[in-house]
């Protein structure tokens, strides 16, 4: 019995030490710096000066990060809809019997194995490019449609629009994997029951699959926001300088903690600003997963 | 096929057509997306911007270009370097985590499981600070070995999970019938059931040699020199430098080293991919 409880420990004790060392530990001191001021990144607890709150009251009053976060929120909310609405056509037209559904799927998926580095440089450089060869300029000129032939897409105007279409696009797949998986689950005979009662696809959409997939639905919306709140490199891509159009808050606090100078981020580092960031960061994911869990609550039985 | 079951058939398909249309969008967009990057990555820059591609054959030296001059081969190789540590070991630290909680019952397993859970969802920004404030104290900032701890650590708590499922379906006679021969609990995990959970270590051995491939935030704070720099962060810092010279060509032809490694990964084992991810993020 001894040997069996010291077998456990040693079975444990790596994952359980890399858990303390990389996020327990990190945690609590992000939580702890975000009260002081601290000038360099390695400076020891005997340099950090205390200010309270003042690293919060001054993110408050802060346009830049104010912005960060409505882009964040819009992020969130606008290209949630849009991409689970598109993982779910697509992951509805796969289950309807189209044929060839592996080749589709993993089709669908292909965006989310590339680096999204080199996929945002796909967009960026070529599909948004404003030169004659640019995707979308070459297109919707063959096609006669001057309004769209005329848009910049990475000007400051159209860049959120352009970044939120290229993260949505790169993201749906993996959505559709996990709602197509939740509708592979439902029994057939359901389909076949309610069909002989003269159900039509909408109807059996909205009355069978849709209450069904409940538990899975949620799961989208947890992953999505995790997604949306470590939302950095496509930011980055897009905006090679923190840009108050496409800033996200963990863009923000890069910039503050690692030194992006620009005129509305002061050059004078305070990582104590940026631990900031990331204690607000886990607070909003608190509060959003806690608003997730009233709006749809967690159902035992599927069916 | 007699002539009704075409016909009902195509009646079916004419139902599934906006489907097939939405899904052929997808296609023909993926195809002309890669397609041009492929054909631009082989051609001049003049020839980029005239709509002229492979007018005068192609041109290899891109790639050259891009993996000499550019430092690309470096990247690859340290993404390689990377991703392959860590890759084994995330696997060797959580498997036995994985076997134990998955099939012993001891105080606080619930509350392991739970831990890892969390774990998933805390933002990178909140641990990333004082882990580079401790990799400057033990100057170990500037080599290799920094971002592949982070990458092992970072990919423990959702492995486990993972493997914990796999190791729980495992039958429980093979384990009893070792332990009754006399094998220790040591020897009976890593002859007997390591080999069989080897399916869910492969699939979960894709999965994260896919992410860490790919991973960006990370190893842009803490592999930010050129010796260091992964391919994501080099295709990211040479961006500026080849548009400045005008270098187009030579631009395209990195993005295809970039993305060529994982694409030709998914090519071969999508099924597999797949399937994990499926697995993973269902039981969660």
């Amino acid at each position: 019995m001894k040997s069996k409880r010291k077998f456990i420990m040693v079975c444990i004790a790596p994952a359980l030490i890399s858990f303390l060392i990389f996020f327990l530990y990190p945690v609590l001191r992000t939580f702890l710096i975000s009260f002081y001021k601290v000038k360099g990144i390695a400076d020891g607890m005997s340099l950090w000066e205390y200010t309270g709150f003042g690293n919060y009251i001054y993110l408050k009053d802060s346009p830049l990060f104010i912005q960060s976060f409505i882009n964040m929120f819009k992020i969130w909310f606008i290209g949630g809809i849009i991409t689970i609405f598109f993982a779910m056509l697509f992951a509805v037209i796969l289950t309807s019997g189209v044929r060839f559904k592996v080749f589709w799927r993993s089709l669908i998926y292909l965006p989310n194995t590339i680096s999204a580095v080199a996929l945002a440089t796909m967009w960026t450089q070529y599909v948004y490019n404003n030169q004659d060869f640019g995707l979308f300029k070459s297109v919707f000129r063959a096609l006669g449609i001057h309004v769209l032939a005329d848009i910049q897409w990475t000007s400051p105007q159209y860049i959120f629009i352009s970044m939120l279409i290229a993260f949505c696009f790169g993201s749906v797949g993996y959505y559709m994997l996990i709602l197509l998986a939740g509708m592979e689950g439902i029994p057939k005979e359901l389909y076949e029951a309610s069909k002989l009662d003269g159900a039509s696809l909408f109807v059996q959409f909205t009355k069978i699959t849709l209450p069904l997939i409940r538990n899975v639905f949620r799961i989208c919306i947890v992953l999505w926001t995790i997604a949306v709140i470590n939302f950095f490199v496509w930011a980055q891509m897009f905006s090679p300088w923190p840009d108050p159009n496409t800033i996200t808050p963990v863009y923000y606090m890069y910039s503050v903690v690692f030194g992006v100078g620009t005129e509305a981020i002061p050059t004078n580092v305070n990582v104590g600003m940026g631990a900031g960031v990331g204690v607000i960061l886990t607070i909003v994911v608190v509060v959003l997963y806690g608003v997730v869990n009233l709006v749809i609550r967690e159902r035992k039985l599927e069916y | 096929m007699s002539m009704t079951n075409l016909k009902s058939i195509l009646k079916k398909d004419s139902r599934l057509a906006p489907g097939y249309i939405l899904l052929l969008i997808w296609l023909l967009f993926s195809i002309v997306v890669i397609g041009w990057i492929f054909a631009a990555s082989f051609s001049t820059t003049r020839e980029i911007f005239t709509n002229t591609l492979f007018k005068s054959g192609i041109h290899i030296e891109n790639y050259w270009n891009a993996l000499v001059h550019h430092n690309f081969a470096r990247y690859f190789i340290n993404s390689l370097i990377y991703t392959c540590t860590s890759s084994i070991g995330i696997i060797l630290i959580s498997s036995p985590a994985a076997y134990v909680i998955g099939r012993m019952e001891f105080p606080g397993r619930k509350l392991l499981i739970n831990t890892f859970l969390v774990t998933m969802s805390i933002p990178m920004v909140m641990i990333v600070i004082p882990l580079y404030a401790v990799m400057i104290r033990l100057k170990l900032i500037g080599s290799m070995f920094t971002l592949i701890i982070l990458y092992i650590a970072a990919h423990v708590p959702f492995t486990v999970y993972f493997l914990t499922g796999f190791f729980s379906t495992l039958p429980k006679e093979l384990e009893d019938s070792a332990l009754v021969d006399g094998c220790s609990l040591y020897r009976a995990f890593w002859r007997i059931m390591l080999p069989l959970a080897q399916p869910g270590i492969i699939t979960i051995g894709i999965f994260n040699f896919m992410a860490i491939w790919n991973e960006y935030f990370m190893a842009l704070i803490f592999a930010n020199k050129a010796e260091l720099r992964t391919l994501a962060v080099g295709l990211r810092s040479s961006i500026q430098s080849m548009r400045y010279v005008g270098d187009w060509a030579g631009l395209f032809a990195a993005v295809v080293i970039v993305f060529l490694p994982t694409f030709i990964l998914y090519i071969l084992l999508s099924q597999k991919i797949i399937s994990g991810i499926t697995g993973g993020a269902i039981k969660g």
